[in-house]
């Protein structure tokens, strides 16, 4: 091999090993809230979306400092999540078979503010690429990788870190875990399920913010994002089986080493052909997924 | 109540094609037209057997295209290539319904929902005879008599009757045997299964026509437009007539079309603003599905059954 051929594999491991990362954050998110309240939440990209184009918003065309346009962003999607789950999504929780009806809700929500970014923030630019914070290179020998990247990567590993610590150490991270186990034994226990199904819904939203965030830190947004994201982290979500961190974790390591080798041959979308390829033959094989209890 | 409605379905788009005869209503009307003949079909499968198709649009695309290659590519008269695309159309739709055998409620919406996607992609990819995401443009119309296209206000009247003979289709299928089987699939499908009724078997052939159906309005609506593109038929269409069919009322006839009738007009009435269309249709899709799941004609019939 030549000089030439590693750095080509070199950048395209970093990069998959990125989009994984990042791929794996926004899938986490998913299917925690799948995984405890059955909520099938295909809005996902969209709030993907919107954490990125908030994000934007604040720091590169307001210019506000990072301390601010962060929590920021957070802010006003955990206002709006928290709204949501008080007056639509409670309504449904009692249902047996909500998932359906969470679904096409979602999808609605997902119409809903798709077009009010094609509205209001569409109508600013096409693309949207946040001026970086941290600029310069990081020089991984021999591949250089752009700062922002490298810092997106750690606190994307950090993120999914900190997920599963909290999942297994933490006592409402704990009783989460019993909610989507046994939904019914969790209750028994004395688990107030409810308050568990606001807690990991907005914990999920949280999640799915911060891997917008820094989705948008270190690649270009554009509008189509959003649907794009929804459908590949449903497909991570159901082969990795809902519920399940690690699964969101490795499946989406693949899919983006998968992206990242597909991209150096062929149109990035090829990829996206082989995840909803893998999520059909899923259903029909093991609907609860490769990671599941 | 309910027959006001009933007037205003039937009579609002035949007294608007006969006063106005031509123009933007009246195109709009002919849009509306073929919605209700998709909603029509939808509910078939929706209304009867409980299944939410989010591959309608893609089944309607792909006839479409097919529809467009035979008239356009291979010269064929748009009156042929129209039952060959349904064809096709139909038999796509055997296909997808064998998810359905094995995939119950949300898994089968996934699955459609991924399926549609696929196709959306694959419409996009394969430009040899989509013309990827440009679209194809300056579809002819169908021909008439004279081997000329034909005009407004006729070709709205030739939709019409292409609405009524689907409903008509639909209301004969609701009073046969196996449209009460269906009924009786889509109630409890374990006491079907068990009164001996062969499920697979009759919720695949609900399939099959309700996929002919939207192949005749996907082939209709490009060369009425005279457009197509991947976008005309993408996963949001399929929910959109989902939601013509739950906001008007879902196993019902008139339901589908009065929730055509009121949504289909609204992206060419918004046309500058068509993301204002995106917005008042996901907040119809939040109604009706937390206040009105019978649908609007589903809630008026329930209301007179009680007075």
């Amino acid at each position: 091999m030549s000089d030439e051929h590693i750095l080509v594999l070199l950048s395209v491991l970093t990069s998959g090993l990125l989009v994984g990362t990042i791929f794996s954050v926004v899938a986490a998110g998913l299917s925690l809230i799948h995984g405890t309240i059955l909520l099938p939440q295909a809005a996902n990209g969209q709030v993907f979306l919107g954490a990125g184009l908030l994000f934007w918003l604040f720091g590169t065309e307001f210019d506000w400092p990072l301390w601010v346009s962060v929590p920021a962003t957070f802010l006003i999607i955990a206002m709006i999540a928290f709204a949501t789950e008080a007056t639509i999504l409670k309504r449904f929780y009692p249902l047996e078979d909500r998932n359906i009806s969470y679904l096409i809700i979602t999808l609605g929500i997902a119409q809903i503010l798709s077009g009010v970014y094609t509205g209001t923030i569409g109508k600013i630019s096409d693309t949207f690429q946040v001026t970086t914070p941290f600029p310069g290179f990081a020089m991984i020998e021999p591949v250089p990788i752009p700062n922002t990247r490298l810092v997106a990567f750690v606190l994307a590993a950090a993120v999914l870190g900190g997920l599963m610590a909290f999942l297994r150490l933490h006592r409402i991270g704990r009783a989460l875990r019993a909610v989507f186990q046994n939904r019914e034994a969790a209750r028994l226990r004395g688990i107030d399920t409810l308050k568990i199904y606001r807690f990991a819904f907005l914990l999920g939203t949280m999640i799915t913010t911060a891997g917008g965030i820094l989705f948008a830190l270190a690649f270009a947004l554009d509008l189509t994002v959003g649907w794009t994201m929804s459908l590949i982290t449903f497909s991570i979500m159901i082969v990795g089986g809902p519920g399940s961190v690690v699964g969101a974790l490795c499946v989406g390591l693949v899919f983006g080493f998968t992206q990242a080798i597909v991209s150096v041959f062929a149109d990035p979308t090829v990829s996206t052909f082989a995840y909803l390829l893998a999520m059909l033959a899923m259903l029909f094989i093991r609907p609860s997924g490769l990671f599941a209890k | 109540m309910r027959a006001l409605i009933i007037a205003f379905v039937v009579a609002t788009p035949l007294v608007a094609i006969l006063s106005l005869r031509d123009g933007f209503f009246v195109f709009i009307i002919g849009i509306a037209l073929i919605h209700m003949l998709w909603a029509s079909g939808l509910n078939l499968l929706y209304g009867f057997t409980g299944l939410i198709p989010l591959t309608y649009a893609g089944i309607a695309g792909v006839s479409a295209y097919t529809t467009i290659h035979l008239v356009m590519a291979k010269g064929l008269s748009f009156w042929w290539a129209l039952p060959i695309g349904s064809a096709v159309a139909a038999v796509l739709g055997l296909l997808l319904s064998l998810p359905a055998i094995r995939l119950r409620g949300f898994y089968f919406a996934l699955s459609g929902m991924v399926i549609q996607s696929a196709i959306t992609i694959a419409f996009v990819y394969f430009p040899a005879y989509t013309n990827g995401d440009t679209g194809i443009a300056s579809v002819p119309r169908p021909t008439g008599f004279d081997g000329r296209g034909i005009a407004s206000p006729y070709m709205e009247l030739v939709l019409a009757a292409f609405v009524a003979a689907t409903v008509a289709g639909v209301w004969l299928t609701m009073r046969t045997r196996f449209g009460h089987t269906l009924i009786a699939i889509r109630e409890d499908e374990d006491l079907a299964r068990a009164m001996g009724i062969n499920v697979t078997l009759n919720r695949t052939a609900a399939f099959i026509i309700s996929s002919f159906i939207a192949g005749i309005g996907g082939g209709l609506y490009a060369h009425y437009i005279g457009f197509a593109s991947p976008r005309a038929y993408d996963v949001l269409i399929s929910l959109n007539i989902w939601l013509m069919v739950a906001m008007g009322g879902r196993g019902t006839l008139i339901g589908p079309l009065l929730g055509a009738l009121l949504l289909a007009p609204l992206p060419y009435l918004l046309v500058q603003y068509t993301w204002i269309k995106d917005v008042i249709y996901g907040v119809a899709i939040l109604l009706v599905t937390m206040f009105l799941p019978q649908g609007i004609y589903g809630y008026v019939l329930k209301r007179g059954a009680k007075s």
